[in-house]
């Protein structure tokens, strides 16, 4: 069971390299619950569960994690590739303060090359 | 703008999105090439809500905000096609979920609400269709996109991605 309304079902895996640098990435199964209706007999993943992948990524390694943070905008998402059932997912992430709130932004790569940029704001809700 | 009542049958011959994956109940307004205002129930049915605890807060079952992206997307993708219909996502013309900027979450919604989506054209080139949207539960605002793009390709789009896959069937790659 899970804390998380969401709909990628997949595990999301984080760390960090040995240069700084914040890595997720995740394997993109067959049974995600999207697929039957996206589309039938075709599934694609859709671009905003990529959002979602790299939502639930940035939530996982916030710069402050005794702070609460909450997803507050899309600055902006450009998709240029698609992804299929068996596909993982990879991005680096790019975390800042910016003011009250802050920046996640990532380029998400898979087999056929980038998927998408993304740009996501978080509103900072408080300590825990 | 005209009144209609278009229900998930008309949604069906419009759109390819299935459950659980069409994420709109109705059209009620639509001027063709302007604007489109269409409404989608919240409910805890959702697949998504299935792995929630049963002890999850009252919080923790806000909708999920991209699904709320994907069901203003799927308002705007029936108004750039009100005149001609893609339903199908093999066809030899598909559409495209192209990008998306300037969006805010305003409030939250949860199981019960009826939200509100209005998307309106702002522009159109060959075979790209801009929009904004605001999204509304009663009087709330929900959730604003400054900009919205939906892009039209030959079927060959969408299946640009096929190569690839039978490239991993003949043991090219494992995943």
């Amino acid at each position: 069971m899970s804390r998380v309304c969401t709909p990628v079902a997949g595990r999301i895996e984080h760390g960090t390299a040995p240069d700084g640098t914040t890595r997720v990435s995740m394997t993109v199964g067959p049974e995600e619950p999207v697929f039957p209706g996206h589309y039938p007999g075709f599934p694609i993943f859709p671009g905003v569960c990529v959002i979602e992948f790299l939502h639930r990524g940035a939530l996982a390694t916030v710069p402050e994690p005794d702070r609460a943070w909450a997803l507050s905008g899309i600055e902006s998402a450009r998709f240029m590739n698609p992804v299929l059932p068996g596909d993982t997912l990879t991005a680096e992430l790019t975390w800042r303060r910016d003011g009250a709130g802050g920046r996640c932004s990532a380029s998400v790569t898979g087999p056929r090359g980038t998927i998408a940029r993304i740009a996501l704001r978080f509103e900072d809700e408080g300590a825990r | 703008m005209t009144e209609m009542s278009a229900g998930v049958a008309e949604l069906k011959r419009r759109l390819p999105h299935r459950h659980p994956m069409l994420l709109l109940d109705r059209v009620v307004r639509v001027e063709p090439g302007a604007r489109l205002i269409a409404r989608k129930a919240v409910t805890c049915n959702e697949p998504w809500y299935e792995r929630l605890a049963d002890d999850a807060a009252e919080r923790d079952h806000d909708y999920p905000v991209v699904l709320l992206v994907e069901s203003c997307c799927q308002a705007a993708g029936l108004l750039a096609t009100w005149d001609a219909p893609v339903p199908d996502a093999r066809g030899d013309r598909v559409m495209l979920f192209g990008g998306i900027s300037g969006v805010r979450f305003t409030g939250r919604v949860r199981p019960g609400d009826v939200v509100e989506h209005q998307v309106r054209q702002t522009r159109s080139f060959a075979d790209t269709v801009i929009f904004e949207g605001r999204s509304t539960v009663g009087d709330e605002t929900v959730m604003e996109i400054e900009q919205l793009v939906i892009a039209f390709r030959p079927g060959a789009g969408l299946a640009t991605a096929t190569p690839a896959t039978a490239d991993r069937a003949r043991g090219g790659r494992t995943t």
